[in-house]
């Protein structure tokens, strides 16, 4: 092992034990506050895209310009908006 | 009160509105001011939102969906071409996604969105709305006059400003709150940079536009907003009824014109027939009626012409009645 | 003779994960790095969102390390100490990183689902319906089980005001980072640093004599005794104690998430983590200027029949029941990480991995119980003339353990480690609890809120399932019930083994090295449910019992009895799932 090498295996390291840290101790934390502003999205996209579902109620001509930004959550939401759920999603 | 003081009195007030039934010749007054301030050295487009518009049989032009047309010297005159914008409006959201994300075509999902988005009703309305914002903020002329759709419409258009800004503030707080939650999110996780909300920058920009072309509309300052009438009794008991709407969406009213009046001298002569003058009576009867429900706030007495008025030339002529001979030159 | 059985553990582990687990990562399940997860594909930003694969192996084994690996070793060294340490080592290798990998993997294949949706998918559609009930009465017992230790640990007077300071000072963290926005580590150490502060004020004279005037509230003296039991007196104080931690998960669960329970969570676990480094260092010092007592006091082995818990197996399997093999993590691992992992090939490091880990953990659990034998002031831990028996609550065995260490650091008397090793306990407990009163509360108003519409107020589920957790705590014997949790616990990992066993016989891959495992862990756990079940109902039938005492072992008999029933018709339905799943795959290769 060069000197190079054990340096950037030891950032490495250092790296995956400050993730492992972060894991234990705020993961769970950073991970409910993306859930809430996830559901705020989808909610979102039915008001401003309802069109969608059949429910016109964003004025259209505004509701396209908004269209190029959400284009990645669509499938996602409308896969989220008819999936069923499950009690047990609930825990973790 | 003549029409000509209440320019001369309040040159801020700059956005120029005639409204009234159909027919009774808002797009002919609206040509004629614009002539008359434009004689006076002011910057002036006219412009129309009315699908079905006239400016171009009018002028004698063919303006329609050409953008601003310049008639003579400092006047304009723009016909909105809903569908054509509407058109370029899709096609401008489509590269957008394909800039955005690299697509080669848009996704089906997406195109039958942007299609089905396309055929609302209310699409047409909306897109003609944002284009006179456009037209309204980019601010170029000196006066800007409204060629308004029927009064139906009109109100539609004032209060779907209201119903949209209401609706926007609403996003535009779910979308703040979103944001929190990602820079919580971000605070716990430590990450620095957070990307900026592209959606919450077009909603504030949708937000300004609205609210900037609806506080015009309602701005007794900038605003001169006038009723067109003509001495008729259905005609006057939906000016009355009109008004109150618009006081309810507080437009500030200038005041009322009176069109169509049958002139004396014509009425009276010997040889008028027995209609023209049985006409002329009954004008008279609700000429005073009108004179006393609105009192000095009748700017105008615009007489019956006897022909159609196209061309510079009758338009002209139709600016020396509203406005009087001196002040043209 | 610890290092011995430290050394043992490790290379154990060592070899199960290298050789087993990766094995059958590799040759059976076959993950792909290449292959996009759930995470990946449906990353929705709610329920499906990516993390690495070092995030999670932290995230996992956080949620997993409760007090399972802690409590279970000190209760069942009292049939010796090899036993445990025994069953640690081959649950795990065999059993116990199989469930919480294969769940995790399992959930990745099919969609992300989660346990309700896996039983009615690869069970019956009725499958999932008792599942759920299960489910419900499995989190009852945790809240029982955790909830007893969590009322003795605050029954004694240096504990309960640090605890309080504590919360306040999560409480606080919680307002700065969300409300003030302010930066994360300075919350941290501040936060951090007034629950220190907190817990030493709580061992002080002033703070001690409030506590103390509490537990004499009831009258003659501060171990008032509400009534007695076969097993020994229900106290004033651990009952009242009990009311009180019940009430803090009461917030935890209806305040908002990040209100209470999220930032009391995050400022306890800087706490534990304090707390455990500390003991290393405490160790470490002592080993270098000083003799520790690391000898153990234990036999390797006591008894086949311990009298008051019954006979070795299947009772002592239930007793461990973290660090071998625990149902918990099955949820863990797929409502929480299996819709996290960005590659297939993570879940082996993060699921195995930290099961592994947790197995560790245990081993310095037995290690740290077989060296216990007497308090300071010679006062008994385990009975040696009475079949070892455990004479005093499991936090007070673990609450000496760490103030012993603690206490070489300069600066710790020997009551601040106590008090830091009963809330290092304390919080532990609570954090679980938390959450499951919490998930409790949204379970009852999914399952019975239709007909009773009085459960989808979020006070209502949450109050009945603080009741029922009462019920369980007038038992007053904290030992009987933890094994009825270790039982619900690992019979809840047999229903995961069996789901895992018929999903892999669907896709046509090999499955015995699940199917063995839940056979066992069925035949055990229903066995030790139904030997706990008579126990409690031949406790009630005792002349000269209080009638809550009566009550409370009617309730944990009843429970016992229902888990197990409900476990065999799962099984019944399973087993005819899985020999579907057998003619189909052996269809499929006669094609």
């Amino acid at each position: 092992m060069t000197e190079k090498e054990k340096r950037s295996f030891l950032t490495k390291m250092l790296h995956s034990i400050q993730d492992v840290i972060y894991g234990m101790a705020s993961h769970d934390m950073a991970r409910q506050a993306l859930k809430t502003r996830g559901s705020m999205e989808h909610l979102f996209i039915l008001i401003t895209m309802g069109d969608l579902l059949g429910v016109p109620i964003l004025p259209p001509y505004y509701s396209l310009r908004l269209l190029p930004y959400v284009v990645p959550q669509i499938s996602t939401w409308k896969r989220r908006m008819l999936r069923e759920r499950d009690l047990t999603d609930a825990l973790a | 009160m003549s029409l000509a003081k209440v320019f001369r009195e309040h040159p801020e007030r700059r956005y120029i509105m005639f409204g009234g039934k159909g027919g009774l010749g808002k797009t002919t007054f609206s040509a004629a001011t614009g002539y008359w301030l434009a004689k006076q050295g002011k910057r002036v487009l006219v412009f129309s939102v009315d699908p079905q518009a006239s400016l171009s049989d009018i002028f004698q032009r063919d303006i329609f969906g050409k953008g601003a047309v310049e008639i003579m010297p400092n006047l304009y005159a723009q016909e909105i071409d809903a569908d054509q914008h509407i058109r370029e409006y899709q096609e401008e959201i489509r590269q957008k996604i394909r800039d955005m994300y690299g697509f080669e075509e848009i996704p089906d999902e997406i195109e039958s969105y942007i299609q089905a988005a396309s055929a609302e009703p209310a699409m047409e309305e909306s897109a003609i709305f944002d284009q006179v914002v456009d037209i309204v903020v980019a601010g170029e002329f000196d006066y800007y006059i409204y060629d308004l759709v029927p009064l139906g419409h009109a109100l539609y258009y004032l209060s779907m400003a209201s119903v949209y800004d209401q609706w926007i503030s609403k996003i535009t707080k779910l979308r703040e709150e979103m944001r929190e939650y990602e820079q919580m999110a971000a605070r716990v996780s430590r990450k620095k940079e957070l990307q900026e909300d592209k959606i919450l920058e077009e909603l504030q920009d949708i937000r300004y536009r609205i609210s900037t072309s609806s506080s015009i509309l309602t701005d007794r300052e900038k605003t001169a907003f006038f009723f067109v009438l003509v001495p008729e009794e259905m005609v006057l008991i939906d000016t009355q009824k009109a008004a109150k709407l618009f006081a309810k969406y507080d437009v500030p009213l200038s005041g009322y014109i009176v069109n169509r009046v049958i002139p004396p001298e014509v009425a009276l002569s010997e040889h008028a027939p027995a209609y023209l003058r049985n006409r002329y009576e009954m004008q008279q009867k609700y000429l005073q009626e009108i004179d006393n429900l609105f009192g000095d706030e009748v700017l105008a007495r615009v007489q019956e012409m006897e022909r159609d008025i196209t061309g510079l030339e009758m338009i002209e002529r139709m600016a020396q009645i509203m406005f009087g001979e001196e002040a043209l030159e | 003779m610890a290092l011995v059985v430290l050394i043992v553990a490790i290379a154990i582990v060592v070899i199960g994960y290298k050789f087993y687990a990766a094995a059958i990562d590799r040759n059976i399940v076959q993950a792909n790095p290449k292959k996009a997860t759930p995470a990946v594909m449906y990353n929705d930003g709610v329920d499906f969102m990516p993390a690495s694969g070092s995030v999670l192996f932290g995230y996992q084994f956080k949620s997993i390390a409760a007090l399972g690996p802690i409590v279970g070793p000190i209760v069942a060294v009292q049939w010796g100490w090899l036993p445990a340490f025994l069953w640690l080592m081959l649950g795990v290798f065999f059993i116990g990183w199989v469930q919480d990998y294969a769940a995790a993997m399992m959930a990745m294949r099919n969609e992300g689902l989660t346990m309700g949706g896996l039983a009615y998918k690869f069970i019956s559609p009725r499958a999932r319906g008792i599942l759920l009930t299960f489910l419900y009465f499995y989190l009852l017992l945790i809240m029982g089980a955790f909830g007893a230790v969590v009322a003795g640990l605050l029954a004694n007077p240096v504990v309960p005001i640090g605890l309080l300071i504590l919360t306040l000072a999560g409480v606080l963290a919680g307002q700065m980072t969300y409300r003030w926005k302010m930066d994360l580590v300075m919350t941290t150490i501040i936060t951090v640093l007034i629950a220190l502060v907190g817990i030493w004020l709580g061992t002080t004279g002033p703070a001690q004599n409030i506590v103390k005037a509490i537990n004499g509230l009831a009258g003659t003296g501060d171990k008032h005794i509400l009534y007695q039991t076969p097993y020994g007196p229900m106290t004033w104080p651990v009952f009242f104690w009990g009311i009180v931690a019940l009430a803090f998960c009461y917030l935890g669960s209806v305040l908002a998430i990040w209100r209470f329970a999220q930032p009391v969570n995050y400022v306890s676990f800087w706490f534990v983590a304090l707390g455990l480094i500390g003991s290393v260092l405490g160790v470490a010092i002592a080993a270098i200027f000083g003799t520790t007592d690391v000898a153990f006091h234990i036999p390797a082995f006591v008894t086949w029949n311990q009298p008051k818990l019954g006979w070795l197996w299947p009772m002592l399997f239930v007793t461990i029941s973290c660090g071998a093999i625990s149902g918990w993590h099955s949820l863990v691992s797929t409502a929480g990480t299996a819709r996290q992992l960005e590659k297939e090939t993570d879940a082996l490091p993060v699921g195995a991995g930290a099961m592994f880990t947790e197995a560790i953990l245990a081993t310095l659990a037995v290690i740290f119980a077989a060296t216990a034998i007497a308090k300071p002031d010679g006062s008994v831990i385990y009975d040696a003339n009475n079949m070892y028996f455990l004479k005093v609550k499991a936090g007070a065995v673990w609450m000496y353990g760490m103030s012993r260490f603690l206490s070489w650091i300069p600066g710790i008397s020997p009551a601040m480690g106590g008090a830091i090793g009963a809330i290092f306990l304390a919080v532990m407990a609570l954090t679980v609890m938390q959450l499951v009163l919490r998930f409790m509360r949204v379970a009852s108003a999914e399952l019975v809120g239709d007909k009773i519409p009085a459960f989808k107020n979020p006070h209502v589920g949450t109050i009945v399932a603080i009741l029922f957790t009462f019920l369980i705590l007038w038992t007053a014997f904290w030992q009987r019930i933890w094994v009825l949790f270790g039982g619900a616990n690992q019979l809840f990992a047999g229903l995961a083994l069996l789901l895992i066993t018929i999903w892999l016989a669907n896709e046509g891959k090999k499955y015995a090295w699940a199917f063995w495992p839940a056979v066992f862990m069925y035949i055990t756990t229903v066995a030790a449910l139904l030997v706990v079940a008579w126990k409690s109902f031949q406790a009630m039938t005792k002349p000269d019992i209080g009638a809550a005492f009566a009550f409370g072992n009617a309730v944990a008999g009843l429970i016992g009895l229902f888990l197990a029933i409900t476990a065999i018709v799962l099984a019944y339905d399973g087993l005819k799932s899985l020999s579907k799943a057998r003619q189909k795959a052996a269809a499929q290769a006669g094609d």
